[in-house]
């Protein structure tokens, strides 16, 4: 998919939060956001408050594996970057604020640490990241292009480093590098300007490397109170040493068996160590070790293992073991000990008292939970220890700055100042967060919906395919699901809408779904298969409903379903591969209802199924690193090879055929793949996309000339279901595409005989064509879709599995060709995305006609919106994100607002990159509709599409024009009505919006976003960001648009001075002048002449040209 | 199968899943407790032979280590012989014997009295199975596991360790020839390596690997089709690559090889302890898809 598609994500999350496994943490400067990182590669962002409650907000998608390390990559505090890194190598910069992907990369191997580092060369200043990992340097990479500048090098021992920490030099132009590598030798290097300045790759070796004995190092800091001393944390034990000449001033070791596994420094004199499991110790330094006392170093050379200093507090997680099936709640006592404040006595404090606070019983996590350490550098002045686990949960201790007051003999609670877990988050919402089918899914008797577990969107047909646990699968017209999902409506009263089908044969959970004829039309289009957990595969006729086949043939669960490439055999080609997890793969024959072969043989699971079709080969890629190469044909093992072969093996694969990549590691938890794959279905459907667009110009003669639209090949609604861990139900992303949804409104508005041109008489003559063609099919169908809907509201009501069983089957053998209820796919797609988008609630006159004339529908709370940005990077709105906003919101303007304040206009408040892709949604949308007639959502022509193409159902095609729907739109009255009613919206939004929600609860849309649609292709689109960049520009004022000429003029060309318009000054890259057809002709006139020599006078000339263009805008909207 | 029968048989079904479920449950316990340590013994014992195997210099006492003398030859050609030293993970000294082809005479390179060429791949693999004896460490007898899933997890870091170990030795860094040319190898050497010798030092898999090229220098404006070479770990002969604005040519190719016993048994180690690992995560599973068992 292209970045430069307007595409917008819409989450269905379901009840379930995602797994969040939490692999590493980040705490904003500000203390306003936390980071995490989890296991499966998504990173969360969470809102803290200063009253530290926090909320998730957004989840990130990108990496393909677990999250390493998180740093922030930028100094400044108005843009939020973070960095992330991945097992895989992977990197990836991130604006913290709308969750954007600003960069990413990929090196070889994963980096464990980085630490930002900002240089000042006079008044330049940039980024830096120093990177450690699996490799012995340490890499210096560019905070903002995340390329690899130089590299740290150790001349003597070198080695991977474990752990690094840099010490910033206030008197000199030198910082110092300080790391532990694993073999635990101290290494040193100096960054002078000379060095960071360095931009070729020579290395820069190390100043110093002193063994410090300190194996399986893993934390090395720095003392920022006193600047001389620096603690370094190993599993057994952790020490201080001195940051002047690097010797030893005090060493404790672990008391049984605790591995600790990090430390910071709190105060000048107080350090806090936390350990694997989760406790955290904070102890007093002896004397030895502070700067200011008299015994400073006193100790030196005879430190002795084993003296402990004195233990403060101590803050232990437990968690009470919890029942089993029960969501992962745990509860978190936190305990201090407090001991007395006794300097002198070291011998008090023996190891017996620790191990008092151990836990008494570990947490039921999966694995050790990750503890940090921030401290505030600006207000409000926290010194937080915070950590997340393995079940999605942050919890927060604010450490106090003073030792007990008096002394205590017995330990005292310190509550935990703050803890929840995704899951918790997710419970408090009311409404609870939508799934997809939920109104299908809940059982009498039962609260939680029946999960979904594997789910396939058809997109030639609307409809979406749901594998559930309980071994039912649903098959849904999508939109329609979706709309009672997010909209409020009729809808709301009618139990078991939409009308549905449900298949029944597997015995335990879904596992997959696939439906092959969407890959390749060498399928028969009737086939859906769908594998479970009772081993079988099923092969299903979608339209009676009927099973057709069980494929018993694997010995474990089945994890995936493949289509063969279009070059193998012809009896492959009509297979379906299996793959399942005894670690077998089948290829399944469809036509001759067998297994033709079963390779069963790899020792771990299946990873990978690549195809040599020229040879007749299957090459299976499993997990550790074997490749496997079967003959399809007579199903012989040909080679079994590992290392350098295999790689050159499955390589050789991709060279030759490049399409047929599959990876199975993640199968639903890559995005990127899953991109791909939806873009490569898109193109697949464009050949069948044309047969249709054939057919529609045979039959509709009298639209002849206009059936030479481009042919379009993406769907204007794709329903990809995900899941951030194999064992989640699956959540659903609807991604609108605004271009296709209005070159699909175009195609039908084309194909439309238009009532206000045609008269009377061929009104006649096209109705009676039609009836002539099949309007007995057509009045057929109707009565049958009549009857569906109301056998399928009535099987609802009772609501017995029999009855349903029986009711199906008798309406199968009723209406064999008849698929779902008929409904105009493309209306619905776009009451569905118009009715999400739209600012509800601020002008109450425009909302009743949205309501009522042009039948869209309120949402029933905020929704949750995604962004998409570079390569496939994604970040989703998790639904707890408009308790945030509520916050903040209340916040801004002072007053406590409730739910129904922020539905639609909410997200205009969220971010700038977010409001601009919606305004510049809704606006072009508005636009098309318009044009158009009849555009409205309500009425009779809703449930049907007005000529649409042969659909793959199989019912013979006719041009399905009901009487009802060619009659409504003649009343010329009604249509100037809806048409007026587009132009308001569409006013609203462009120019209206800032004033009416005022600015605390608005973010203006990005100045760059727009001017780099300028020029799209689509002219809808195009359309909409001229008059948004227009009006923007207008509201920032003279000021404004000063300050964003500033900004940008140093990355402009020269000859900007002679070109200009109002396009370039804020656009970078294309200078070009405004195409003549977008514009209007009037404002045309200035812009040859215009000679900017002056910022003011181009500001000026802004404001006049804005005043014309306000003036055109309302005439041609109103 | 038709539906009707499958329907009716649920409820059987379910009634003697209820008896199984019970069975089940009392053998995951047992599984629980009892195999996964005794599998995690046995893992931790592997991985210590292996980890054994990689002798770990202390600092200070580096040369204390063994050395260990490897004649590297080939059974098809003799123009190329060496023998290196191998200390840890360290090349500590290499005799080159270089015959030319067409000269007849034998060249003579030794490694510089301070030189010494660090295998990373040993190291790296070193680091990796360190690593996962680590994760191991943290879980011993006493720790007690509650879920599959926590076990599943512990396997799965463990597995990541031992898979990236295996796969340091089992595939070499494939390097393109200019980033060869300028590595810091080439100016190991006493006497200097001419202009048209590069060699390269490997781990592929459990052997230590020498590789020579001879290259020719292509004239500038040659009309042959000049195309540089991507990378590779071995190089055959006719790939071409540009350095310092000249054009080069690869003549000949010599690659000797020599068993390191040591790293022979480190990837039989490695080879166990996955398969250990896989088999306990596919005892887990058995049990998972009967956990998430629901009669419905």
């Amino acid at each position: 998919m292209s970045g430069n598609n307007l595409v917008l994500p819409i989450v269905l999350w379901g009840r379930t939060a995602p797994t969040h496994c939490i692999s590493s943490l980040l705490v904003m400067d500000d203390f306003s956001t936390i980071i995490t990182g989890c296991h499966d590669g998504q990173i969360c962002l969470w809102d803290m408050t200063p009253e530290l409650e926090i909320c998730p907000r957004a989840i990130l998608f990108g990496h393909t594996a677990s999250i390493t390390c998180l740093s922030k990559a930028s100094a400044c505090s108005d843009k939020q970057y973070i960095v992330s890194a991945s097992e895989s190598g992977e990197m990836c910069l991130w604006d913290v604020n709308d969750g954007r992907c600003i960069e990413f990369t990929k090196l070889a191997c994963a980096h464990t640490g980085i630490q930002f580092y900002q240089f000042t060369i006079g008044t330049q200043r940039e980024g830096r990241l120093l990177c450690n990992g699996h490799y012995p340097e340490i890499l210096v990479v560019d905070a903002t292009s995340l390329e690899v500048l130089y590299s740290l090098v150790s001349k003597i021992a070198p080695d991977w480093i474990s752990s690094m920490s840099i010490i910033r030099s206030h008197r000199t132009q030198e910082d110092t590098v300080v790391a532990v590598s694993v073999t635990g030798i101290l290494k040193v290097w100096i960054i002078t300007a000379e060095v960071s300045r360095m931009q070729d790759l020579d290395p820069v070796f190390e100043e110093e490397s002193k063994p410090i004995y300190c194996q399986g190092c893993q934390s090395i800091s720095f003392c920022t109170f006193t600047q001389s001393s620096l603690l370094v944390v190993c599993s057994k034990y952790w020490r201080v040493f001195d940051a002047g000449d690097y010797s030893l001033l005090c060493s404790v070791a672990s008391e049984n068996d605790q591995a600790w596994t990090g430390g910071e420094f709190i105060a000048a004199d107080k350090v806090i160590i936390w350990t694997e499991d989760g406790c955290s110790y904070i102890y007093k330094l002896p004397p030895s070790c502070q700067r200011a006392s008299e015994h400073f170093r006193s100790d030196v050379g005879k430190t002795k293992e084993g003296s402990i200093p004195p233990l403060i507090y101590s803050i232990t997680a437990r968690a009470d073991k919890q029942k089993e099936g029960e969501g992962d709640e745990e509860e978190l006592v936190v305990e201090v000990m407090c001991l007395p404040p006794s300097e002198y006595d070291l011998e008090l404090y023996t190891a017996e008292l620790l191990y008092h606070h151990r836990p008494l019983e570990a947490p039921l996590l999966i694995c050790p939970p990750v503890t940090r350490f921030f401290f505030g550098r600006r207000e409000p002045f926290y010194k937080l220890l915070i950590q997340g686990d393995s079940a999605g949960r942050l919890s927060l201790w604010s450490v106090p700055d003073t030792s007990p007051l008096q002394p205590l003999s017995a330990p005292v609670e310190l509550q935990v100042s703050s803890t929840i877990s995704l899951q918790e988050a997710f419970d408090k919402l009311a409404p609870v967060s939508a799934g997809i089918i939920d109104q299908l899914s809940v059982l009498s008797g039962k609260s939680e919906p029946i999960k979904v577990t594997a789910s396939v969107y058809i997109p030639s047909q609307g409809r979406l395919v749901c594998g559930r646990e309980d071994g039912s699968i649903i098959l849904v017209p999508a939109t329609q699901t979706a709309i009672v999902q997010l909209l409020q409506g009729e809808h709301m009263l009618r139990r078991g809408w939409p009308p549905h089908r449900t298949l029944r044969g597997h015995r335990n959970k879904v596992t997959c779904v696939l439906y092959p004829y969407q890959i390749s039309p060498r399928y028969d289009q009737r086939s859906l298969v769908s594998g479970g957990v009772d081993f079988s595969v099923i092969v299903w006729d979608i339209f009676t409903g009927e099973m057709k086949h069980i494929f018993c043939v694997h010995g474990g669960e089945i994890t995936q379903l493949i289509v063969p490439p279009e070059n193998c055999s012809t009896r492959v080609q009509h297979c379906i591969c299996s793959v399942a997890s005894d670690h077998s793969v089948g290829l399944l024959s469809l036509r001759e209802r067998k297994c033709i072969m079963l390779a069963s043989r790899h020792l771990f699971p299946i990873q990978v199924i690549k195809w040599r079709p020229a040879d007749d080969y299957l090459v299976v890629g499993c997990s550790d690193g074997s490749v496997y190469v079967w003959q399809m044909d007579t199903g012989a093992l040909d080679r079994c090879v590992m290392g350098i072969t295999a790689v050159e093996i499955l390589n050789a694969c991709d060279e030759l055929a490049p399409a047929t990549v599959d990876a199975l590691s993640h199968s639903a938890v890559n995005l990127k793949q899953a991109m791909t794959r939806r873009s490569l279905a898109a193109l697949k459907n464009m050949a069948q996309h044309k047969l249709q667009t054939l057919a529609t110009n045979l039959l509709a003669a009298d639209n002849a000339d206009k059936g030479n639209l481009p042919k379009y090949s993406h769907n204007a609604l794709v329903v990809q279901a995900m899941k951030t861990n194999m064992t989640d139900p699956d959540m659903h992303v609807l991604f609108f595409d605004v271009e296709a949804v209005i070159i699909q409104l175009l195609t039908e508005e084309a194909q439309r005989p238009n009532p206000m041109l045609v008269s009377p008489e061929t009104l006649q003559k096209s109705q009676a064509g039609a009836d002539k063609g099949g309007s007995f099919l057509a009045n057929k169908i109707f009565r049958q879709v009549k009857e569906t809907m109301k056998e399928t509201i009535k099987e609802h009501l009772l609501d017995e599995d029999e009855e349903e069983e029986e009711e199906m089957r008798r309406r199968e053998e009723k209406c064999k060709s008849l698929s779902l209820l008929e409904y105009n796919l493309t209306m619905d797609t776009a009451k569905l995305f118009m009715s999400c988008l739209h600012a509800w609630g601020l002008n109450e006159q425009l909302d009743a006609i949205c309501l009522e004339r042009l039948g869209m529908l309120r949402p029933h709370c905020p929704i949750s919106f995604g962004l998409i940005s570079r390569g496939g990077h994604m970040s989703l709105m998790l639904p707890t994100f408009k308790e945030s906003l509520l916050h903040q919101l209340s916040l801004a303007t002072g007053r406590k607002l409730t739910l129904t304040d922020i539905v639609g206009k909410g997200t205009y408040g969220v971010s700038r990159a977010v409001t601009t892709q919606h305004l510049l949604s809704i606006i072009s949308l508005a636009n098309t509709l318009m044009g158009m007639t009849n555009a409205t959502f309500v009425g009779e022509h809703m449930k049907k599409a007005p000529a649409r193409p042969p659909r793959p159902g199989g019912t013979p095609e006719t041009p399905r024009r009901t009487s009802a729907a060619l009659n409504q739109p003649s009343n010329p009255a009604l249509q100037a009505q809806i048409k007026q009613g587009w132009s308001q919206l569409a006013a609203m939004h462009c120019v209206m919006l800032p004033d009416l929600l005022g600015l605390d609860k608005y973010r203006p849309p990005l100045l760059e976003m727009l001017a780099r649609r300028w020029q799209d292709r689509c002219l809808e689109v195009r359309e909409a960001a001229q008059a948004l960049l227009l009006a923007e520009l207008r509201r920032i004022g003279q000021s404004g648009r000063k300050d964003t000429i500033d900004v940008w003029a140093p990355y402009l060309p020269q000859y900007v001075d002679t070109v200009s318009s109002p396009g370039t000054t804020t656009d970078p890259s294309p200078p070009a002048p405004p195409p003549p057809e977008a514009q209007p002709t009037e404002t045309k006139a200035p812009e040859e002449e215009m000679d900017v020599t002056d910022d003011d006078i181009t500001a000026a000339e802004f404001s006049d040209r804005h005043t014309e263009w306000k003036i055109i805008l309302l005439d041609v909207l109103q | 199968m038709n539906q009707q029968r499958s329907v009716s048989e649920l409820p059987k079904m379910s009634a003697a899943s209820q008896v199984e479920r019970a069975v089940l449950e009392e053998e995951f316990n047992w599984l629980l407790k009892e195999e996964v340590h005794a599998v995690l013994k046995q893992l931790q014992d592997v991985l210590k032979e292996a980890s054994r195997r990689f002798s770990i210099p202390t600092p200070g006492l580096e040369s204390q280590l063994k050395q260990e003398n490897f004649i590297l030859g080939s059974s098809t050609m003799d123009q190329v012989k060496g023998v290196l030293t191998l200390q840890g993970e360290a090349l500590i000294q290499a005799d080159i014997n270089l015959k030319v082809a067409k000269s007849s005479q034998v060249l003579h390179f030794q490694f510089r009295e301070d030189k010494q060429w660090k295998l990373q791949q040993i190291q790296d693999a070193r680091n990796h199975v360190n690593q996962a004896l680590q994760l191991l460490n943290s879980r011993d007898e006493s720790h007690c596991f509650k879920t599959g899933a926590e076990v599943n997890k512990l396997m799965d870091a463990v597995m990541l360790q031992l898979t990236r170990a295996r796969n340091r030795l089992t595939t070499p860094a494939s390097m393109t020839l200019p980033e060869l040319a300028s590595s810091g190898l080439m100016k190991m050497f006493t006497p200097p390596m001419p202009g048209d010798v590069m060699v390269n030092f490997y781990i592929n898999p459990s052997k230590l690997c020498l590789t020579v090229y001879q290259l020719h220098v292509l004239p500038p404006n040659t009309t042959k089709n000049f195309k540089p070479t991507g990378s590779s770990v071995l190089h055959s002969p006719g790939a071409m690559f540009e350095l310092n604005n000249n054009r080069f040519e690869v003549s000949h190719v010599h690659k000797v090889e020599c068993v390191v016993p040591w790293l022979n048994d480190t990837l039989v180690f490695f080879t166990i302890s996955l398969q250990l690992c896989q088999q306990l995560k596919d005892k887990i599973s058995v049990f998972s898809s009967f956990w998430n068992y629901r009669p419905f």
